[in-house]
């Protein structure tokens, strides 16, 4: 236990200290509801205000995805330092830093999340209380959820070259296949069945029905689905990091 | 066996297996076709400050990253404080610290935080890490530079911070990896003070080094090339297997030199400083040889045996390559600051 809090205060102190990724993380996430939501909004069939809410619970995906994953990748960089080393090499149980890792990567995500959220009364959602706490957790979900995919991927990089290749080639496509900017119901069918297999899909839909009142997928098997990825990545990070060769 | 007892403990019996602080059996480890380690040997009791000295590519730091649980041996096994290296990693892991030889710290965080930090991540509680940082700080000499961001330190206040890291668990043994690498004259002077005064203290100390010089103080010194250990002993034992003194000749031409010596009964090796005799007294064959020689001598030397003699008479080459310690007037290594 004590190990874990250690992994999360170290993450949480370097967040703090490190002013201009927390500027960054903050503003940020204005950038995308505004420029995405009045420029894609003008040439939507929803219309202006409508598709602001379709689209609110895309861009707290969008934020929380790119937030979380970038702060696992901060372990390649600690690895090629060498700091990572430091921290292997202490007596915490393997699973204490994998998990360490998702957590702190949720919360360093969910900073800028929440700013968002200060736009729930702005942008005219009216949620009642049970809403807005069960958007609440289901942003808690998807954090964890993509940070642990963070954390699986980042365990496995010895080198930040992979971090463009990451960006390209594994969240844009789980990001434009989630229907986070766009509704995927009028998509191909296979289009479709590729966004069953994805977890942002998932996420962006349990907050899109805390939002709209209206799932695409029931919300108990989204639910299940991202608390499996939790899991199983967490496990597959725990592996890398228990494998103890060339730490 | 007794290897989980307190080392600290007065009444540990001296001389059983709980006074063996390191056991290497038959170690040997491959990167692909490359054979890093060719079976290695050694013990280091408790309480020992015990150097590894090699030029570099030797296969200290393999041996080392085996020793400190940071690596798998391909064959062979190791106990570190009496539990096994790849078994039971996380329980030799409560109990030593390590000085890599890259920097391990967190630069924007600063010198207290990452002692802090540390302390949890060895299972200290909150204030117990707290006051454990203050002591090292106090005791290392960082008090001035504790609020200080790690990045922003010289490389000599860096290492210091690396060896406080090291410590915050009060370790009962030392793994120092070329930790003085890069450093100046008095840094290393001073660094080496540190770790001596933890040895004293009780500590074991396994360290690695290039430099003769910082294996000198040690009490024992294994001299490792080509993943083999080709001695371990005292340094004055090592230096007297050489036997006598040793004579050293810089000549016009080295490798004419050695070769009429060889025609005379000599064994002589040529190094980067010239060609090396050892030869039971030095005084008495210098003035013949130096009347004969067929080629013009610059400079003649007697000294003592050092244990770059050692490793050149053992090996045909030059400890260092060419590439020498800072050096002081005085000494800088292991035992020079106390």
């Amino acid at each position: 236990m004590r190990g874990l809090i250690a992994v999360i205060l170290l993450d949480l102190k370097r967040l703090w200290v490190d002013r201009v990724r927390l500027a960054t993380s903050l503003i940020q996430p204005l950038l995308y509801l505004f420029v995405l939501g009045s420029g894609l909004g003008a040439s939507s069939v929803m219309g202006g205000r409508g598709y602001l809410h379709y689209i609110f619970p895309g861009v707290l995906g969008l934020s929380l995805l790119f937030s979380s994953v970038f702060a696992a990748m901060l372990i390649v960089f600690d690895r090629q330092i060498g700091f990572l080393k430091a921290v292997l090499v202490a007596p915490v149980p393997r699973v204490s830093i994998a998990l360490g890792k998702v957590l702190s990567g949720a919360l360093q995500a969910l900073v800028p999340a929440t700013v968002l959220l200060l736009l729930v009364p702005v942008l005219g959602l009216g949620l009642s209380p049970l809403r807005f706490v069960e958007l609440i957790a289901s942003m808690w979900l998807a954090a964890l959820t993509f940070s642990a995919l963070g954390v699986a991927t980042a365990a496995r990089f010895r080198s930040t070259t992979v971090f463009p290749i990451i960006g390209n080639a594994v969240l844009l496509p789980l990001f434009f296949l989630s229907g986070a900017l766009y509704p995927l119901d009028r998509a191909p069918a296979w289009l479709r069945a590729l966004a069953h297999a994805d977890p942002v899909a998932y996420a962006v839909d349990l907050m899109r029905g805390a939002v709209i009142g209206r799932y695409a997928y029931p919300p108990a098997l989204s639910v299940g689905v991202l608390t499996g990825f939790v899991v199983v990545l967490t496990w597959l990070a725990t592996r890398v990091f228990a494998a103890g060769e060339n730490l | 066996m007794s290897g989980s007892a307190d080392p600290r403990d007065p009444r540990g019996d001296s001389g059983g297996p709980g006074e063996i602080a390191i056991e290497a059996r038959s170690l040997h480890k491959r990167y692909g076709a490359v054979h890093a380690l060719r079976g290695i040997d050694l013990v280091v009791r408790r309480g020992e400050m015990f150097a590894l000295l090699g030029p570099n590519g030797a296969g200290k730091t393999t041996l080392f990253s085996i020793l400190a649980t940071l690596l798998r041996p391909s064959e062979g096994e190791a106990r570190v404080l009496g539990h096994d290296t790849v078994r039971e990693r996380a329980r030799v892991r409560e109990r030593i610290g390590i000085v890599f030889q890259e920097p391990a710290l967190e630069g924007k965080l600063s010198v207290r935080d990452n002692l802090y930090l540390m302390g949890l991540f060895y299972r200290l509680s909150s204030r117990a890490a707290k006051a454990r940082s203050e002591e090292l700080l106090h005791t290392l000499g960082l008090e001035e530079v504790a609020e200080r961001e790690a990045q922003k330190l010289s490389g000599g206040q860096k290492r210091r911070v690396e060896l406080a890291r090291a410590l915050v668990a009060s370790p009962d043994l030392l793994f120092l990896d070329e930790a003085t690498l890069g450093l100046d004259v008095d840094a290393r002077r001073q660094f080496w003070g540190e770790a001596r005064r933890y040895s004293q203290r009780g500590g074991t100390v396994f360290l690695t080094t290039h430099y003769m010089d910082e294996a000198e103080p040690a009490d024992r010194i294994a001299l490792i090339d080509h993943g083999r250990i080709l001695a371990l002993d005292t340094p004055q034992a090592l230096k007297n297997r050489i036997g006598g003194g040793v004579l050293l000749l810089a000549t016009a031409d080295d490798a004419r030199a050695a070769a009429w010596l060889r025609e005379r009964g000599f064994e002589p090796e040529v190094g980067a400083r010239g060609v090396l005799l050892v030869v039971p007294e030095p005084a008495a064959v210098l003035p013949e040889v130096l009347a004969q020689l067929p080629v013009r001598t610059h400079r003649a030397e007697i000294h003592e045996p050092s244990l770059e003699d050692v490793f050149l008479k053992l090996t045909g080459r030059a400890l260092e390559d060419g590439q020498a310690a800072p050096r002081a007037r005085g000494p800088s290594g292991p035992g020079a600051a106390q």
